[in-house]
């Protein structure tokens, strides 16, 4: 068959069969390795997130979550939910439009869990409620994280957490959106929410 | 031990004293040397430029003149990588092996072969910049490279160590190439001409009074850089100052 | 696209004649190198690190079919639809026709190396579709028309008043703005509408995951996962080698990744796509475009293994200071001068030559391309191929000649120590022009170690052996 005929799949798939330099049996598969600090404990979780832009929100004597959240953001004009814990002023399953989502001051999650490595938070449809986007438009985001649900570093986050295989869209949050691309000066909250602080709970 | 001392042209042609220096040294260390008188060159200027073909009659010269030898010896790192890693434009008989395989650039024949660490009749007072070229560090690993992390080591500093009252600036770049890297240096001379400007300005604000460094082409593109732009730093091959020059 | 060899020497000289940028440039990529060499010394894995991913890669595309085919079917199963291009222009047309099946007209797009590297937006675009970047640093050279200059910080070329002028034609912001957080608000003001109104959003990506079908996405924005996620239509444009075999792999790849580029131990946003969303459609086209064709040659193959960190380009001392324009391509730096040459040996012949072969790249490279080897060869590969200036080509022909001959470079070295002493200085230095221009020649000297060595050594035995003798 020519290379017209052919689907494009069976050409390249040809042509890689036909020409490649590599060869098989020179190349084993290497086990999966597991290297490095694989130390999960909240205070490498704490250290790895300030790094990285996030921080800690952490809960005053005898205040709930969502005091601390009013405490932090006293201008906030809405709290958008997706925990049971928080009750704000909107549910993030009530959100209709993107354009809602947009105006949203903050949003408070729940994360699958967190990586102490990298200061990093898991979020998939599940913990989002299906509004995959709508995380990232608002202004500023609110974590929950149970200090019994921490990972040593990326080499145990994907061999231990079945979410990587199990979620249709999982995003690992590590700070705040941010970028350095104007003269390299660091600026969070580029595209996606301006501050992330996470709260034990 | 019979030493075949390779002198490349640049040497021979604008830097004598580091050849001199070479072979004074060589002897100071009680060996024999020899200077085959129609040496040119080791081929590198044309296999670099992807030329290789061209290089296979001068490197078939450099077989003629040093293959007698146990070992050949040359003031060069850049020559000498070529030689070792390089040299493959002409067919790669027992002869040609004997010779790659035992060819050493002068800090490392010092350091690793005669294993000598004293120079009682050196003295140097003053403070230098060490400047590992690119072949030294990179290919022949006579120093520890910056960007693998590996434990600080550097044959070249070992040796100078023992220089009477010698002291070392620390660049900000140690690592950085220089910008000479051959025919770079006519091909691209503006960023070649930069690097050399910002390699010696590193050197000098680091307190250098001279560069040393084994490899006398990365100094003379830098002397060159230093002299056009008035940066007020000497050059010295490390085997003059081996050798015991004073200043 | 024009044939003629990109003159990398002249645009790098250009490029160095402004102080601010050339300064800037240096700085804030060797400050990238500085960042990622911190975390390396953290990490006593780091050395093993590179290795597993170098073998993992190796073994990727060694079994390159075998891992595409299970991709293939796992992401179909995730519901995925999987598309293949032999070359940029297929798969321009494969984002064409997809979206005229939705009557969609309007992408909004995180950074892509291989959209730029199709050509896409220049095919899209006369047809109507709008298309927008909206990574900041790509966008800004959107607006500029320019190629990226850098795989990681494409704007890295450019100062903050730079950008404040292009924002000002565009964004009718304050051309004198010299503040980046006002820049960067303008942007994401400017970015917002445009993302939520747009009705198609494409990504690259950075790994396709052959045992889940998934593939993964590292920003820092978070521009990607609302342009992925806002749309119901999701495209995803990966290369062919960007395979890994197992979710596991994932960990050494992505603890490598952005620690190499820019220092920081993750990207901020590290996205798995495994499966449409709620509701929507996702396309991953896998794209070719002469990666095969470089699978079969044995000396360039392994730069199939680069993970577009650009570790490469930041310690690069020749990039730092030509600035990525220069290099005339979407991929540049030293990955780009081995990469580039397999597009189009002739137009991208001087690339493999704007490098001291000093060796840096290879050292940082987190999968271990021995990219300095690799620019040795290509080298050798245009001169066979003549795709070298012919002046260079006869001077080394001619120097090789004469260096095999000593009787005769006797003879033109005396002549050199001749020229340097007696010629006047404007004579030699047009003759030896380029190294001329910014630097001195060396000082002539008495004599060459050749007649100092005669006087002294071969006269003097020679002497001592009639002195024996009588």
């Amino acid at each position: 068959m020519s290379d017209e005929t052919m689907s494009a799949r069976d050409v390249i798939m040809q042509r890689l069969k036909a020409k490649k330099s590599p060869q098989e049996g020179a190349y084993p598969l290497p086990p999966v390795v597991t290297l490095g600090d694989q130390d999960a404990s909240p205070e490498r979780f704490e250290a790895s997130l300030a790094l990285m832009g996030g921080r800690m929100l952490s809960l005053q004597d005898g205040e709930g979550i969502e005091q601390a959240i009013r405490r932090a953001f006293p201008e906030m004009r809405n709290l958008c939910t997706a925990v049971p814990e928080v009750e704000g002023t909107l549910r993030i399953e009530d959100l209709e439009t993107h354009e809602q989502a947009d105006k949203v001051d903050v949003m408070v999650v729940r994360a699958a869990f967190g990586v102490a490595e990298t200061g990093g938070i898991f979020l998939s449809e599940v913990e989002l409620k299906d509004h995959l986007a709508d995380v990232h438009l608002a202004q500023h985001l609110i974590v929950l994280l149970s200090k019994n649900e921490l990972v040593g570093n990326m080499h145990n986050a994907y061999q231990e957490r079945s979410e990587f295989r199990t979620a249709g869209y999982g995003v690992l949050m590590s700070g705040p959106s941010a970028t350095a691309d104007i003269q390299g000066v660091l600026i969070r909250g580029a595209q996606g929410v301006r501050s992330l602080s996470v709260i034990w709970a | 031990m019979k030493i075949g001392l390779f002198i490349p042209c640049y040497i021979d042609a604008f830097y004598p004293q580091t050849g001199i220096a070479t072979l004074e040294l060589l002897e100071k260390l009680g060996q024999e040397a020899e200077y085959p008188m129609d040496q040119t060159c080791c081929g590198q200027p044309m296999a670099n430029s992807g030329c290789n073909r061209d290089a296979k009659e001068t490197e078939a010269l450099f077989i003629r003149n040093f293959s007698k030898y146990d070992v050949i010896v040359s003031p060069s790192g850049s020559c000498v990588h070529h030689i070792r890693d390089n040299f493959d434009a002409i067919e790669q008989t027992d002869e040609v092996r004997h010779v790659r395989k035992n060819t050493y650039e002068l800090v490392e024949f010092i350091h690793d072969v005669l294993k000598v660490r004293e120079f009682p009749w050196a003295e140097f007072p003053h403070k230098v910049g060490l400047h590992n070229s690119c072949a030294t560090l990179r290919s022949l690993r006579t120093a520890s490279m910056s960007e693998l992390g590996e434990p600080f080591f550097s044959k070249p500093k070992t040796l100078l160590s023992a220089v009477k009252g010698i002291s070392f600036a620390a660049p900000r770049r140690p690592d950085e190439c220089c910008g000479f890297g051959g025919t770079y240096s006519v091909t691209e001379e503006a960023v070649s001409a930069r690097m050399g400007l910002d390699k010696v300005t590193d050197h000098h604000d680091a307190g250098a009074e001279y560069i040393v460094s084994a490899d006398t082409s990365c100094m003379m593109h830098q002397q060159g850089c230093a002299e056009r732009n008035g940066v007020p730093i000497r050059f010295i091959h490390i085997a003059e100052i081996l050798n015991g020059a004073r200043a | 696209m024009s044939n003629r060899p990109v003159p990398h020497a002249r645009l790098a000289a250009e490029f160095l004649k402004d102080e601010p940028h050339r300064h800037f440039h240096d700085e804030r990529l060797w400050d990238m190198r500085q960042k990622r060499d911190e975390q390396m010394h953290i990490m006593p894995e780091w050395q093993e690190l590179r290795e597993q991913a170098s073998r993992l890669k190796e073994h990727t595309l060694a079994h390159l079919p075998q891992y595409l085919e299970q991709f293939e079917e796992n992401a179909r199963c995730n519901g995925i639809h999987v598309h293949w291009a032999r070359d940029g222009a297929e798969h321009n047309r494969i984002v064409e026709k997809i979206l005229k099946d939705h009557g969609h007209s309007s992408i909004i797009k995180s950074k892509s190396m291989i959209t730029d590297e199709c050509e896409m937006r220049e095919y899209l675009e006369p047809k109507g579709v709008s298309v927008t970047e909206t990574d900041l640093g790509e966008r800004i050279q959107q607006l500029d028309n320019e190629l990226p200059s850098h795989v990681v910080v494409p704007a890295v070329q450019k100062l903050t008043t730079d950008v404040a002028k292009t924002f000002a034609r565009y964004y009718n912001t304050d051309p004198n703005i010299d503040d980046p957080h006002a820049l960067a608000e303008a942007q994401r003001n400017a970015a917002r509408p445009v993302l939520l109104s747009g009705d198609t959003g494409m990504t690259g990506g950075n790994f396709l995951v052959a045992e889940t079908g998934s593939f993964v996405v590292c920003t820092n924005e978070g521009n990607a996962d609302l342009s992925a996620n806002l749309p119901n239509l999701h495209i995803a444009t990966l290369g062919i080698e960007r395979l890994v075999p197992r979710m596991a792999d994932l960990g050494v790849f992505i603890r490598l990744l952005s620690r190499s580029a820019l220092g920081s131990p993750i990207t901020q946003y590290t996205t798995h796509f495994r499966r449409p969303k709620k509701g929507g459609e996702m396309h991953v086209i896998l794209v070719d475009n002469g990666r095969s064709e470089r699978l079969g040659m044995d000396d360039f193959w392994t730069s199939l293994k680069c993970i577009r960190c650009g570790a490469c380009m930041n310690t690069c001392p020749v990039y730092r200071r030509s600035g990525g324009q220069s290099y005339g391509s979407v991929y540049s730096g030293p990955i780009g001068a081995i990469i580039d040459p397999t597009f189009n040996a002739r137009k991208f012949s001087t690339l493999p030559f704007a490098s001291t072969m000093n060796g840096s790249c290879t050292n940082v490279c987190p999968v271990k391309i021995d990219i300095h080897e690799q620019l040795y060869k290509w080298r050798r590969v245009l001169a066979e191929r003549h795709e070298i200036p012919f002046v260079k080509r006869e001077i080394m022909k001619m120097a090789g000649r004469l260096l095999a001959q000593p009787t005769m470079y006797r003879l033109a070295i005396s002549g050199t120590e001749v020229a340097l002493k007696t010629m006047p200085r404007f004579v030699l230095y047009n003759y030896l022009n380029p190294w001329g221009k910014h630097r001195e020649l060396p000082h002539p000297v008495k004599e060459t170690f050749h007649s100092w060595y005669k006087k002294n050594r071969l006269n003097r035995t020679k002497t001592q052996r009639e002195e024996t003798q009588a």
